[in-house]
């Protein structure tokens, strides 16, 4: 746990946490954390709280594991993930949460981990591409990707994988057009688009 | 010494003997009719599941041990010199190891683009190494700057370059230099030239022309350039990502390239794309390895997605003038070319093929190549094609028009390639080439087909060898050290080996990506596949071989009698002894049996030496938003002997969707005044996604081609060739006007109705002339 940060937020990323951390990033300066009740005017006085810029110790839970690590409170998700824990199957590509190479799920929810801070995602269950399915036990998706050829080059990959695996659970019988509505956060480069809608049909056919 | 053999070529219902000379190891390339049990059978990539779940290491996700971060300060101004670059308040910031510039490095004191390598900074964290980077004081001298070529090509434009570079050069034909022949020589040649064949479209039935342009389009690969350097002993390891392991490792050990390491291994197991901008070290490979060895640690230096879109390479523009003279019988009797386009900061590269694919008659073709201030371009999926026939096909549907002959008709009475008139028929049948549509009427939405052919070449060649190893436990092993960009050469490599060891898939173990293995080509001119994949086959024989001496030794049969197929030894023409190939092994009294085999330098003959290919293209816009939706292309391809239909076909869909995308979206925006390039990114640089994906309908053709022992022709490039053309070739359908620029974006399609509109209400203009 972020020893500071008695305030985590319940609903994903929001608005304010992102360009908290665009900023904080940006000036590799401290984070200030306005407490919530202040945002709702529910108390009269509180000082925002400033975190860093000096590494404070961060554990998450990834993939049903503890991890932890000492990391600036501006370090992205993202950053966090691939630098200080070493779990590398989220990508990173663009930084700036236009291409979803980045995708993990949080709480079950899909975010791209380049565009929130490490710290909000304390108390929360974080998947990534590795909590999907092993080598030796791979995911129904998984595999019809591998059947499908849903991959080229790769590196998008593991973005599409996590963003179909939410895809499905929302709605295991997804539509054609569904199914491209739920990849538009997510850029391929080499071309398996057609691929891969054919790898989340052939999972959906087959029953959720 | 060579050998004569016999061999059937062709496909379809065309087929014919050919006696050809194979290198006398060579192996008999697979015949119609021979039983095979994985090449031609779709099979699924052995490096899948490493991709899908998260377990594939690339460049970017390696750390060695105390591995520290570098980055890169660029230069912000459009044009400038180095005058100095103060180091020292950056050498103080906490976690800086290194800090190298690249005047120093490169001797190079210009920073001729925004986005010009300046300085690079190894550090503890990225965050300490981008601190160091804003600490670093630059001084410029700033000079005026052009990074259009029309502005490069105007009367007194600023020089981009230095010394006596001008802004434009012809580049083909080449000017030339020394003693052969003078400039004057040449000058003389082309105004004849431009005469005659200014006289033959003369003095044709019809002459259509036209203007087309096209934009610059980056590779945007998603993994970005650079890599993970690493000094052990003096050895200089490298985690690259890279399409060519073995220039990138000859650019760190040679004397040129500023590392002059003694020795360098390159590991390049995944790449994260590289579409043809991944061939060199490039000023970011050279800055990590001396960053590394300046810091005494591990650096890691990829780019970030700005420093990949300004500076790791791009697809030139174009500018081509086209004139072409046609006769009433559909025979093209002559064209005129001018094309201009600019690759940066230099001048070569810059050519469109637009004189390619159809017999165009007699041809006066000149190219220009115009400096900007602009990032260099790299040779991108088939450089020069998808801008050549953009304007091509344009012009071949204008013609076919005036003259008053069906789209396809004019395109097969001016094309020979045997394949390709095949295609055409599949490609009209599949599109429903004569369905009736809304075209051009006062309909909110019209509907067009569009149709265009791909070239290519690429039957692959010397400069690759494998080793197979077969071990005493029944263990099969090959190995290349080429790499796999995504293509599924690793695969298929597996799979020359496996058939020709009659072994399952899963029995042959694969390695690529490795400089210390047998020396591979690289991922250039689609020659991947049609290079690795006979040195493979012939080791795999080769070592086939010496397992069944051994066999025919111990059990006192006669080894030209045995074969492997079904995982068991066979007696040729009987069937299986009923020994396996895990028994066959363990007669061996060695450990293993090794065989490392080159690839035969020189091809022999065949059916084809070019890849043809055919692409139409079903489109759908909305003349009240200027949207254009592409709805389905047809893809007929072909690729010599298709060894694994599966990868073939995502080849094919890759290709069409990077021509889509290039026919619709994607370009970079340059600010003329700033002289920056405005969509360094992934927000407002713009590919194509999921939404915009149309249907793709791929027909591949299998050839057995000959030239080499499996027979293969590489797809990588071929399927971009044609897509951007037919997509606008069927939006001018649609809408009854020509489309002249790519990209096709909703505001040149409204300018282009209203014209339609506004040229209607005037007496009919001349045909044929630009709307």
């Amino acid at each position: 746990m972020v020893s500071k940060n008695k305030n985590p937020e319940k609903d994903g990323v929001s608005r304010r946490s992102f360009l908290q951390g665009a900023g904080a990033a940006a000036a590799a300066a401290g984070v200030a954390r306005i407490p919530e009740t202040v945002i709702a005017g529910q108390n009269g006085v509180a000082t925002p709280e400033v975190l860093g810029p000096e590494a404070e110790s961060i554990l998450l839970k990834v993939n049903g594991a503890d991890k932890k690590a000492s990391a600036p409170p501006s370090t992205t998700l993202l950053d966090f993930l691939r630098n200080d824990v070493g779990v590398t199957g989220p990508k990173r590509v663009c930084d700036r949460g236009s291409c979803g190479a980045c995708t993990v799920l949080l709480d079950g929810q899909v975010v791209d981990s380049c565009s929130m801070l490490a710290i909000d995602a304390v108390g929360k269950e974080i998947t990534t591409v590795e909590g999907i399915g092993t080598p030796d036990n791979l995911s129904r998706l998984q595999k019809a990707f591998i059947e499908k050829d849903a991959l080229q080059c790769g590196f998008c990959t593991p973005g599409m994988v996590v963003s179909c695996t939410a895809l499905l659970e929302e709605n295991p019988k997804p539509s054609r057009n569904q199914i491209r509505e739920g990849l538009s956060g997510n850029l391929c480069r080499c071309g398996t688009y057609q691929n891969i809608i054919e790898a989340v049909e052939h999972v959906s056919r087959k029953g959720g | 010494m060579p050998k004569e053999i016999q061999i059937k070529v062709g496909f379809g219902d065309q087929f014919r003997d050919l006696t050809v000379r194979i290198q006398d190891d060579d192996v008999k390339p697979w015949q119609p009719g021979d039983r095979l049990s994985l090449i031609g059978q779709s099979t699924p990539r052995v490096d899948a599941v490493a991709k899908v779940t998260g377990t594939a290491n690339y460049s970017y996700d390696q750390k060695p041990k105390g591995m520290i971060y570098g980055k890169i300060l660029r230069s912000p101004h459009g044009n400038a010199d180095i005058v100095s670059i103060d180091i020292d308040k950056a050498k103080k910031m906490p976690g800086v190891r290194a800090i190298l510039t690249t005047p120093e490095i490169f001797e190079d004191e210009s920073a001729r683009y925004a986005g010009a390598e300046v300085a690079a900074v190894a550090a503890d964290t990225e965050m300490q190494a981008e601190a160091a980077l804003r600490a670093i004081e630059v001084e410029y001298d700033i000079k005026p700057h052009c990074v259009t070529v029309e502005d490069a090509r105007k009367e007194g434009a600023p020089q981009v370059g230095r010394g006596e570079q001008v802004n434009v050069a012809r580049i083909s034909p080449r000017q030339r230099r020394g003693r052969r022949g003078s400039n004057s020589d040449m000058d003389e040649r082309l105004a004849r030239q431009e005469a005659a064949v200014g006289k033959v479209i003369q003095d044709s039935d019809v002459v259509v022309e036209g203007e087309f342009s096209t934009q610059v389009q980056t590779h945007a690969p998603l993994e970005t350039h650079g890599s993970v350097c690493s000094w052990e002993d003096g050895r200089l390891i490298c985690w690259a990502s890279s399409q060519a392991t073995f220039g990138f490792r000859n650019e760190l050990t040679s004397n040129w390239g500023g590392v002059r390491a003694k020795s360098c291994q390159i590991l390049s197991e995944y790449v994260g794309g590289g579409f043809g901008s991944k061939f060199s070290a490039g000023r970011e490979g050279v800055l990590g390895a001396l960053l590394a060895k300046e810091a005494g640690v591990p650096v890691h230096l990829l780019l970030d997605r700005s420093g990949e879109q300004l500076s790791a390479g791009n697809r030139p523009d174009s500018v081509q003038q086209m004139k072409m003279g046609v006769n009433k019988d559909g025979v093209i009797q002559g064209t005129r070319i001018r094309s201009w386009g600019t690759p940066g900061t230099g001048t070569g590269g810059a050519g469109a093929h637009n004189d390619g694919i159809y017999n165009i008659g007699e041809v006066d073709k000149i190219e220009y190549g115009v400096r900007t201030n602009t990032g260099g371009a790299e040779a991108h999926r088939a450089p020069g094609w998808p801008q050549g026939a953009f304007a091509l096909e344009q012009m071949m549907d204008m013609a076919a028009d005036e003259i008053g002959m069906d789209r396809v008709e004019f395109r097969k009475k001016n094309d020979e390639h045997p394949i390709r008139k095949v295609e055409y028929d599949i490609a009209k049948d599949r599109i429903k080439w004569n369905r009736s549509l809304t075209r051009n009427g006062g309909a909110e939405t019209c509907q067009g087909l569009g149709i265009a052919s791909n070239l290519w070449f690429s039957a692959g060649g010397g400069g690759a060898s494998a080793l197979v190893r077969i071990t005493k436990d029944g263990q099969v092993e090959v190995r290349n050290g080429a790499q796999d960009i995504g293509t599924g050469t690793r695969t298929v490599m597996g799979m020359v080996v496996a058939e020709e060891l009659g072994l399952e898939m899963n029995q042959v173990a694969t390695r690529i990506g490795n400089t210390d293995d047998p020396q591979g080509p690289a991922s250039g001119g689609s020659t991947t596949i049609g290079t690795v994949t006979p040195a493979a086959r012939l080791a795999a024989y080769h070592a086939k071989k010496e397992l069944m001496e051994i066999v025919a030794d111990r059990k006192g049969w006669d080894a030209s009698e045995l074969d492997l197929k079904d995982q068991e030894v066979w007696r040729i023409g009987e069937g299986s002894t009923g020994m396996t190939f895990e028994s066959a092994c363990a007669l061996m009294d060695d450990d293993a049996i090794e065989v490392l085999k080159g690839r035969p330098r020189r091809n022999y003959e065949g059916f084809s030496d070019t890849n043809a290919g055919v692409q139409a293209a079903h489109v759908e816009v909305n003349q009240a938003t200027g949207a254009v939706k592409v709805l389905k292309v047809v893809a007929v391809a072909d690729a010599g002997k298709i060894l694994n239909p599966l990868t073939s076909e995502s080849q094919v869909r890759g290709g069409v969707i990077q021509g889509v995308s290039f026919a619709l979206f994607e370009r970079r925006i340059m600010d003329r005044q700033k002289g920056r390039m405005l969509n360094d990114d992934f927000e407002n640089y713009k590919i194509l996604g999921s939404m915009d994906c149309p249907e793709i309908d791929v027909v591949l053709l299998d050839v057995y081609n000959g030239k080499s022992n499996t027979q293969v022709m590489g797809l990588g490039e071929p399927p971009i060739v044609a897509t951007a053309a037919a997509v606008a070739n069927a939006v001018s359908d649609a809408l009854g006007v020509r489309m002249y620029d790519l990209p096709i974006t909703p505001k040149k399609v409204l300018e282009a109705i209203a014209k339609r509109d506004a040229a209607k209400e005037v007496p009919a203009q001349k045909k044929g002339e630009r709307l």
